[in-house]
């Protein structure tokens, strides 16, 4: 027991049991912070990944001007419901306005014209009447009868110039019409505004980055998945699927598998940023979906889930997996 | 876990020496406890001798345990950039040489390695060096670590000021507190603080703890998707994908798979690591630095310890002599001079070892020094200094086997 009187023992013990109780504690490893929403996780036992944007079943229109400039007036605002040939917005139409007003101002002298012409072969006919009836060659000479003749004839092909004068004048009037209609844009289709990027007074150019306009069909939307062209051919037809939304990763929306695209693009990095950095290329899927719950918008990013069946042995070729699937009513 | 052992150890030992003396009442083997007890009393004796003996002692196992747990330190600095994070699986460029240097991917790297069985979620990080002017006009490296919005995997444990969450504001970054510090300290930069990022916005909305880091580069977090704006255009942006095992699957089963199915180099968390700091023990001079220092504390410690002991025994044979004289055989003497060295080597090595740790808690407490002592280390410590023990106890021994009794009387 002589060991047990020892300070330095004791100093030892304390020592180790110091450096147990600090290595115990600087050890624990913090275990990682719990994801603020939870992650994508796939719900088959295999998978291929992709991810996707949400949009409008029939692909959006870019509405566009027919010609550029002055825009007058927007006719709808972004959320209306339009028809089909419903106006959207009104371009400066006044030059045209202005052409017309000259256009028609053309017709009525012609008018005039054609009813004087009228008058004039009224009146040789009277007189080339009268000559006929006239039996006595003494009285009427055949030089004068002649004469009158072809004065009629030539104010019945005066008539005929200024019908098709007249004419020409109302079809140039209708140009003028038909132009100015024309710079009134209107729905190509039915569908919801879903952009309006326009407003009165601005200039509207030809070929913009951005539509002036988004039309879009929006009661019924598909999601457009982008699979890696690596994963490609892995991809089988008419697979499951599901998809979550961002930041809403544990709500699964089954998809129905409607068609793969049969041509292979180059990936637009889905980062909003107005200039694409192209770094891949992928295989596009389309898919359609039931509304969920909870809200969700053409536009939206999805992540998106492929079940995959186990590798089986390739048996000759394959039939093609770019068979669309019948369109569901 | 292994102090606890030791202190057992240092028990059980003693319940030893208590066995040795019931021995010594039941059997007939006379003298048993008294070698024991003589043993002791001669090491415990001379107060002075024994003391000189237990400090050369100490002071090596604590030079030792010391320059071991700041190297280690420094090595757990070097991959602070993974820890921090504390993902299990990092995927990356298969060429990669470390956490920070970064080889961009292409964006669908993370739908792939989501595709890979045992996966059970895949998140982009970005991870990047950029310029951050403060409003006095100052510039500051920084390290941009975009985090996945919706998620925030990747996000430090703790946060001293502010929320984490508001990271989700337009323009809200979230700094360290070595940022804070390497900035100009609290009265610079706080919540609240507005500076440039690539002449881009930034708004501090919270300040997270972070290990500090080797290079001790200013973290700044911001989600991935405000990162791609911050940083200058490149066609890569993707620095790595963040991916956990699914649980039941081991995880490099799992990192295996992705590298085979998508050909990107797959790292577990601990391999990563371990790829870092053995870069920065090829590329820089810490290795070889601490390494020959290490390695000289150990001979110095360890030839201290030898030679003390040593020296302890030679003084002590004329004693031994004596007890050779009144019949005590060689393996007696053998016996005693063990004892003696273990328990002055235990007593020493959990003294050392408790002075190392102290100097450790106190000065690496908040966290500005390198200092992370480890289990092995104790253990790698212990078994040198049990091995130098037995080497100078059986120099010793051999001495007192040729020893004449007649020295006593000389």
């Amino acid at each position: 027991m002589i060991v047990m009187k020892r300070m330095s023992v004791w100093l030892a013990v304390a020592g180790v049991g110091f450096a147990a109780w600090v290595l115990t504690g600087a050890n624990k490893k913090d275990s990682m912070p719990t994801p603020i929403s939870e992650p994508p996780r796939s719900p088959y036992e295999q998978v291929i990944a992709a991810s996707g944007i949400i949009e409008a079943v029939n692909e959006n229109v870019r509405v566009a001007p027919p010609v550029a400039g002055l825009v007058l007036k927007v006719l709808v605002k972004v959320g209306d419901r339009v028809t089909e040939q419903a106006p959207l917005f009104q371009l400066d139409d006044r030059e045209l306005r202005a052409q017309l007003l000259t256009r028609e101002a053309a017709i009525a002298p012609l008018q005039a014209q054609i009813d004087e012409q009228k008058y004039k072969i009224g009146d040789l006919e009277t007189q080339l009447q009268r000559l006929q009836s006239v039996h006595d060659e003494r009285a009427v000479s055949e030089d004068e009868l002649k004469r009158t003749w072809y004065a009629l004839e030539m104010a019945k092909r005066g008539d005929q110039r200024l019908h098709a004068s007249h004419k020409q004048a109302k079809a140039q009037r209708d140009e003028v019409t038909i132009l100015l209609e024309r710079l009134t844009v209107r729905a190509p289709r039915n569908g919801t505004i879903l952009q309006v990027n326009i407003r009165a007074g601005e200039y509207a150019t030809l070929g913009p980055n951005e539509p002036l306009m988004l039309l879009g069909e929006t009661e019924h939307l598909q999601i457009r998945a982008d699979v890696d062209e690596v994963n490609a051919p892995l991809v089988p037809p008419q697979a499951r699927a599901v998809a979550s939304i961002k930041s809403l990763g544990s709500e699964k929306i089954p998809l129905t598998f409607v068609r793969i695209e049969p041509y292979v693009i180059p990936k637009k990095s889905l980062t909003g940023e107005n200039t694409e950095r192209v770094d891949t290329r992928v295989l596009q899927i389309i898919y359609r979906f039931k509304r969920p719950s909870f809200p969700v918008y053409a536009g939206q990013q999805v992540d998106v889930f492929i079940e995959r069946q186990p590798s089986s042995t390739p048996g000759g070729t394959p039939p093609s997996p770019v068979v669309p699937m019948e369109q569901p009513s | 876990m292994i102090g606890a052992y030791f202190f057992i150890t240092m028990i059980r030992y003693d319940c030893f020496s208590s066995i040795g003396l019931e021995f010594s009442t039941s059997s007939s083997r006379v003298g048993d406890h008294t070698v024991n007890y003589v043993a002791l009393k001669m090491l415990f004796g001379d107060r002075a001798k024994y003391l000189m003996l237990l400090c050369g002692l100490t002071f090596a196992v604590m030079l030792i345990v010391q320059q071991g747990s700041i190297f280690w330190g420094l090595m757990m600095w070097s991959q602070a950039s993974i820890t921090n994070l504390n993902v299990p699986i990092w995927v990356t460029d298969p060429g990669i040489a470390q956490v920070d240097e970064v080889k961009p991917l292409a964006d669908t790297a993370v739908d792939r390695v989501r595709s890979v069985d045992g996966v059970e979620w895949a998140v982009p990080l970005y991870k990047g060096l950029l310029r951050a002017r403060l409003a006095t006009g100052e510039y500051h490296q920084i390290t941009l670590t975009g985090l996945e919005s919706a998620t925030l995997i990747g996000r430090p444990a703790e946060v001293l000021e502010g929320r984490f969450e508001d990271i989700l504001q337009p323009d809200a970054v979230v700094l360290d507190q070595w940022a804070v510090e390497r900035m100009g300290g609290p009265t610079v930069v706080r919540v609240g603080t507005i500076f440039e990022l690539n002449d881009k916005l930034a708004r501090v909305v919270a300040i997270a703890k972070t290990q500090k880091s080797f290079t001790n580069i200013p973290v700044v977090y911001t989600t991935y998707e405000r990162a791609m704006r911050y940083v200058p255009h490149e066609r890569r942006i993707l620095s790595y994908v963040l991916a956990k095992h699914k649980d039941g699957v081991p995880v490099e089963d799992v990192v295996q798979r992705i590298r085979t199915q998508t050909g990107l180099g797959a790292f577990t968390q601990e391999d990563f690591g371990f790829k870092t700091y053995m870069w920065v023990l090829v590329n820089t001079g810490i290795g070889i630095n601490f390494g020959t220092t290490i390695l000289l504390g150990f001979i110095v410690g360890m030839a201290i310890a030898g030679q003390t002991f040593y020296l302890f025994t030679i003084e002590n044979l004329r004693q031994f002599g004596a007890l050779k004289a009144m019949g005590a055989s060689s393996f007696t003497l053998s016996r005693m001079i063990l004892l003696q060295a273990f328990t002055v080597g235990l007593t020493g090595y959990g003294i050392g070892i408790g002075f190392a740790t102290v100097f450790g808690f106190l000065t690496a407490r908040g966290g500005n020094l390198p200092f992370a002592e480890t289990w092995q280390l104790l253990l790698l410590v212990l078994v040198a200094l049990l091995a130098i023990c037995l080497v100078s106890a059986s120099v010793s021994i051999i001495k007192l086997a040729r020893l004449e009794p007649a020295i006593v009387f000389r």
